[in-house]
């Protein structure tokens, strides 16, 4: 195992950088004091945003998965997060939105797609799995799109309860600014380290063997398929549960949600946040939604904007923003300190 | 020790800096002072499928606040455009963002009917002034209407019915295909057509759909060159219509099968002037001419100032000012009670390009005259010239 962890330099540099940097205590304490800020100044709309870019950003770090550490570009991935809104929008009309029974409901659809696209693209790799994830992505949306008695067509869904979370004693709507991004915010941390611990399992590990030293995997008697099939559930299931809280925060959902533009996009965010650090999922999603929302405001061209940041993150930057403006810190510091 | 505490200080800076960005998004929102301008916010489509109906609404309603000198009923205007790139999730996002952090006094704007409707729970909610300037979904004016969502356009139905009426009384008793965009406002304007027309004892051959954004009209193109209809009832929309037009032309149909729509389909600005030719001898049924009375002064404006004859868009973006105008000047410019703005607005009708404009109490809805508008070869080019009016067409409302 030892030789496969070797060979891509990933999972070696972690433990190196760890030591170097604050102790795992007070970096949870920033994180939890940065997530807190929020809620002080923050209005609803602000806190339904950013619930908005942590789920979205939930679902970008479950494609982290097969992108970064399978090498499996996915252009279907908005399959298993649109299609896992559409299911939980759908059963809210009839079961009621408690926030536990979506998220099954989000895991569940999430993982059964999954297990549908492995079964057609677990033999395949690079721009096979690509096209193919596409077609299969195009079908769900093509059913989506002209299913208007379930799915509303292409007017989307709205109008079923609002996500509620059932305590025992009482049963409290999820359904303000506050309560939305409390709940993005536990999502994200529980996909972030269920992710973590994915990707440093042997699992994880075999799965990086097969990007790196296919043949060699077969050589030892690994089941390429399987392990990629094992990776798509994971992801699937993390896309889900996502998905499952995405239609509450506007109270709508609709075919964008499943289009293969919508995989695009969380191909863009993963690439600005950088492949393969899991947390820059979030920070792509940031991001990008930032400009679309924010750029939009001042200029009809802001997917230009995207685009430009797009490019400049992959020629500068290639292993995403934050792992860019690191490298660039380091490298001054380092200079100032052998001066 | 040294060599720690730079990277633990840089780790500091990282989350201080993530902390200050959050902190910026959420500052506008305290900065509030007491007597502010009147702010009104508009979505339009900037991006996407409609981005030039949507320049146009937003040309039209600047327009109207130039012409007003940037105030309306003494207050200062500021206007907030945003772009809903067609799309009902960004729509929704928008007019939050709209509500939550400019913290405007009225929105306005939408296009697609699918975004009016995906908004309608979020302005309802947050009980906010709306005017939708051009999202014509039936249902707005029926189950979905909202006790503060005006509407001073038309519904879907009062062109599909009027267009019916029209069809039966002049293009024939049978022979009638539909073509339409598959999405909100195609299935309901080709619905509705249909029920005025077989009401009257019409008869709807093939029903043909195509997606929003279709480029290649090509396979549906032979399927009604083999059907050989006596005309077409068609719903398409910006650039949608404008490939459909031309692509008819190219398959040698424009000519040979008369051609009947909503008004979209044969708008002025956006799809006659690109299409020219093309679109000789269409006709159409719209809340909306260029040549109408009631539009001569504006129509002349708005060719001086965008050198273009005006559309149903631009024209509705100067509508929606000339309405909000009216409620803003009949409260004194007080908007601080909705209930006294809905009455003032409900109390008599509006004077404006459309035409004079009542509204309906039961949904807000505009009572509107409706023109049969045929494309013939004017001055500058094909112009759709009003040849019938039917006057003051209601939406059946909320008991439909």
């Amino acid at each position: 195992m030892s030789s496969i962890a070797d060979g891509t330099g990933r999972v070696e540099a972690r433990p190196a950088s760890e030591r170097r940097s604050l102790p795992m205590t007070a970096k949870v304490a920033l994180l939890a004091l940065a997530a807190a800020i929020p809620l002080l100044f923050a209005g609803d709309y602000q806190l339904r945003f950013l619930a908005e870019i942590l789920i979205i950003g939930t679902a970008v770090l479950s494609l982290d998965l097969l992108v970064g550490f399978g090498g499996l570009v996915s252009l279907g991935h908005a399959v298993f997060f649109g299609g896992a809104a559409y299911a939980a929008a759908i059963a809210a009309q009839t079961l009621g939105a408690d926030v536990v029974v979506m998220l099954a409901v989000g895991i569940a659809t999430g993982m059964a797609s999954a297990l549908l696209m492995g079964v057609v693209v677990m033999r395949t790799i690079a721009l096979f799995f690509l096209i193919l994830s596409l077609i299969v992505g195009q079908i769900v949306w093509e059913v989506v799109f002209h299913w208007r008695e379930v799915t509303g067509g292409a007017d989307g869904l709205r109008g079923f309860p609002v996500l509620t979370l059932h305590t025992g004693f009482a049963t409290i709507p999820l359904n303000n600014g506050v309560a939305l991004y409390l709940a993005a915010l536990v999502l994200a941390l529980a996909a972030y380290l269920a992710a973590r611990s994915f990707v440093t399992a042997p699992i994880g590990r075999a799965l990086l063997g097969t990007r790196e030293r296919q043949l060699r995997m077969s050589a030892l008697g690994y089941s390429i398929p399987r392990i990629r099939l094992m990776a798509l559930l994971a992801s699937g299931a993390i896309a889900g549960a996502a998905g499952a809280l995405y239609p509450f925060v506007n109270q709508y959902v609709g075919p964008n949600a499943v289009h293969w533009t919508m995989s695009a996009m969380m191909i863009i965010m993963l690439v600005i946040g950088g492949v393969g650090s899991l947390y820059g999922a979030f920070i792509g999603s940031a991001i990008y939604l930032g400009i679309q929302t924010y750029v939009s405001s001042y200029t009809d061209r802001w997917q230009l904007v995207v685009g430009l940041v797009f490019v400049l993150t992959v020629m500068i930057m290639p292993k995403g923003v934050v792992a860019g403006l690191k490298a660039a810190f380091g490298r001054r510091k380092d200079a100032e300190g052998r001066s | 020790m040294t060599e720690r505490f730079p990277l633990s200080r840089r780790s500091f800076l990282a989350t201080a800096g993530a902390t200050a960005v959050t902190g910026a998004i959420g500052a506008p929102a305290l900065a509030q002072t007491a007597n502010k301008p009147l702010k009104i916010g508009m979505v339009t489509s900037l991006s996407g499928p409609f981005t030039a109906l949507g320049e146009s609404m937003r040309a039209g309603m600047q327009m109207f606040l130039a012409e007003n000198g940037g105030k309306l009923a003494g207050r200062a205007v500021e206007l907030i455009v945003e772009d809903d790139q067609a799309k009902p999730d960004e729509g929704v996002r928008k007019f939050r963002k709209l509500l939550g952090q400019d913290n405007v006094d009225i929105v306005s704007g939408v296009i697609s009917s699918a975004v009016a409707l995906a908004v309608r729970d979020v302005v309802t909610e947050a009980k906010a002034l709306t005017f939708i300037s051009a999202g014509s979904a039936n249902d707005l004016a029926r189950k979905a209407a909202s006790p503060f969502v005006f509407r001073p356009t038309k519904t879907n139905w009062m062109l599909g019915h009027t267009a019916g009426q029209w069809a039966f009384e002049k293009l024939g008793k049978s022979g009638c295909l539909t073509i339409a965009a598959d999405y909100a406002a195609g299935r309901e304007s080709v619905s509705d057509f249909v029920a005025s027309y077989q009401q009257q004892g019409g008869k709807v051959g093939k029903q043909l759909w195509a997606p929003l954004g279709t480029t290649d009209f090509g396979p549906l193109l032979t399927t009604i060159a083999a059907e050989r209809p006596e005309f077409i009832f068609s719903f398409f929309a910006g650039s949608d219509a404008v490939r459909f037009l031309r692509q008819m032309r190219e398959y040698r149909l424009h000519g040979k099968v008369k051609l009947i729509g909503s008004g979209a389909l044969f708008d002025q600005e956006d799809v006659v002037s690109a299409v020219k030719e093309a679109a000789l001898g269409g006709l159409n049924t719209c809340n909306q001419s260029p040549t109408a009375p009631s539009s001569a002064a504006f129509t002349k404006a708005y060719q001086a100032a965008r050198n273009a004859m005006p559309g149903e868009m631009g024209t509705a973006g100067y509508v929606t000012g000339q309405v909000i105008k009216a409620a803003v000047e009949r409260v004194q410019g007080d908007l601080s009670n909705k209930e006294k703005v809905k009455e003032a607005l409900l109390a008599k009708e509006v004077e404006t390009v459309f035409g004079p404009m009542p509204f309906d109490p039961r949904n807000n809805q505009a009572i509107l005259d409706i023109y049969v508008n045929e494309i013939k070869e004017g001055a500058g080019g094909p112009v759709n010239q009003v040849i019938h009016t039917y006057k003051a067409v209601r939406d059946p409302g909320p008991v439909a």
